[in-house]
């Protein structure tokens, strides 16, 4: 069995005014994750570690952090990749830290209430009528984006974010351009506000990275593109077909 | 909701060095920070335009000769390229094509509009100039 050194920020709101790093020897096998070493560190070294976790298999979206200086999720960074090194695990950069490694998300709460993320219709037909029907192109259109964890990879790697929290952000913006897309809803007028103001899609300049740091293989960069072509085309409808532009 | 609130929770501010921890954060850097200079130099070139169009000819061609003025177009001119070559492999990201069942990579978007790109240059030079 091989040693790998972990260094954990910690940050006790009642004791400490300042965070600082914490250094633990944990002994690994090849199948073992940063995920088990904080695990193994909370069992059998310090019981006073603090982090989230739950399904520790990239489903839940709840074990993320600062790995190695990237978001990564800890249920999916294998120890052996960072072999003879010391790796650094930090709370989730541009989120409040709570304690240890916990980060406050209500901020992202907010917002993915904010953009309405269900389906919405003008009128709901009678369940008699059966299912509203989709193709599988129409599914194409929105599927990835419908793979959104929240597991806020993206906000940390998000500099926009980091300097503007207003920033509506890119799970947000997905999650609204994943309901726009849907032939089944009707709420395109009532999320166009929304995405589209001074610090909605436009606020994007385009760094990328969240579409790198995903974990789910969404492309959150794209998303907010197309919402930003969308308005625009919309806004150039309305402008020259005023009657019947929507 | 206050009630978990009764410790002061950590908050972290990107340092003003943020976009030198990563390689990604700092080739998107340039990219911006070379549009200035695509930026001054289209305002030299219409400022230099505004003196042939009301006849100061040989002061625009001085304007251009000058060692400075090599120099600037010299730097410029790569930094256009970078950030052209960089936006439109953006361009193939954002708005990839579909053609039936294949969708374009950005590589092919960033080889379509170089070519265009050469193509349109070259056309403009005949037009105005060699023909």
């Amino acid at each position: 069995m091989d040693t790998a050194t972990i260094r954990v920020t910690r940050y006790r709101p009642e004791k400490d005014s300042k965070p600082y790093f914490q250094d633990y020897k944990v002994p690994y096998r090849k199948d073992m994750v940063v995920l088990d070493a904080l695990n193994y560190i909370k069992a059998n070294i310090d019981g006073s570690l603090t982090y989230r976790w739950s399904c520790r298999m990239g489903v839940c979206g709840s074990c993320g952090a600062n790995v190695d200086g990237t978001p990564k999720l800890t249920c999916a960074s294998f120890l052996h990749e960072f072999k003879g090194r010391t790796i650094t695990v930090e709370p989730l950069p541009n989120f409040p830290v709570v304690k240890d490694l916990v980060v406050n998300m209500e901020d992202f709460m907010e917002k993915l209430v904010k953009i309405k993320p269900w389906i919405i219709r003008e009128k709901e037909t009678p369940l008699e009528q059966g299912e509203y029907k989709q193709s599988p192109e129409e599914l194409e259109r929105y599927q990835q984006f419908s793979s959104c964890i929240n597991c806020m990879l993206c906000y940390s790697a998000c500099p926009i974010y980091g300097l503007n929290e207003k920033f509506l952000g890119p799970a947000a913006i997905a999650l609204a351009y994943r309901y726009i897309e849907d032939s089944r809803d009707q709420g395109k007028s009532l999320r166009f506000p929304i995405v589209h103001e001074m610090e909605g899609v436009w606020e994007c300049t385009l760094v990328g990275e969240c579409s790198v740091v995903c974990p789910k293989g969404v492309d959150p960069m794209l998303a907010i593109q197309k919402t930003k072509i969308l308005g625009a085309t919309n806004a150039l409808r309305s402008i020259l077909m005023p009657r019947g532009g929507r | 909701m206050t009630e978990n609130k009764r410790f002061p929770e950590l908050r972290r501010k990107l340092t003003p060095g943020w976009w030198t921890s990563n390689g990604h954060y700092t080739q998107y850097m340039i990219r911006e920070w070379t549009s200035l200079f695509v930026a001054v130099f289209s305002l030299v070139y219409i400022y230099g335009l505004s003196l042939w169009v009301t006849g100061s000819r040989s002061a625009f061609l001085d304007l251009l000769k000058n060692p400075g003025m090599i120099a600037f177009s010299f730097v410029a001119l790569i930094f256009t390229l970078y950030h052209a070559t960089t936006w439109f492999y953006l361009l193939g990201q954002v708005v990839p094509v579909k053609i039936g069942k294949t969708t374009s990579k950005p590589w092919q978007a960033l080889v379509v509009n170089v070519v265009l790109l050469l193509v349109i240059s070259y056309l403009a030079i005949w037009l105005l100039v060699l023909r």
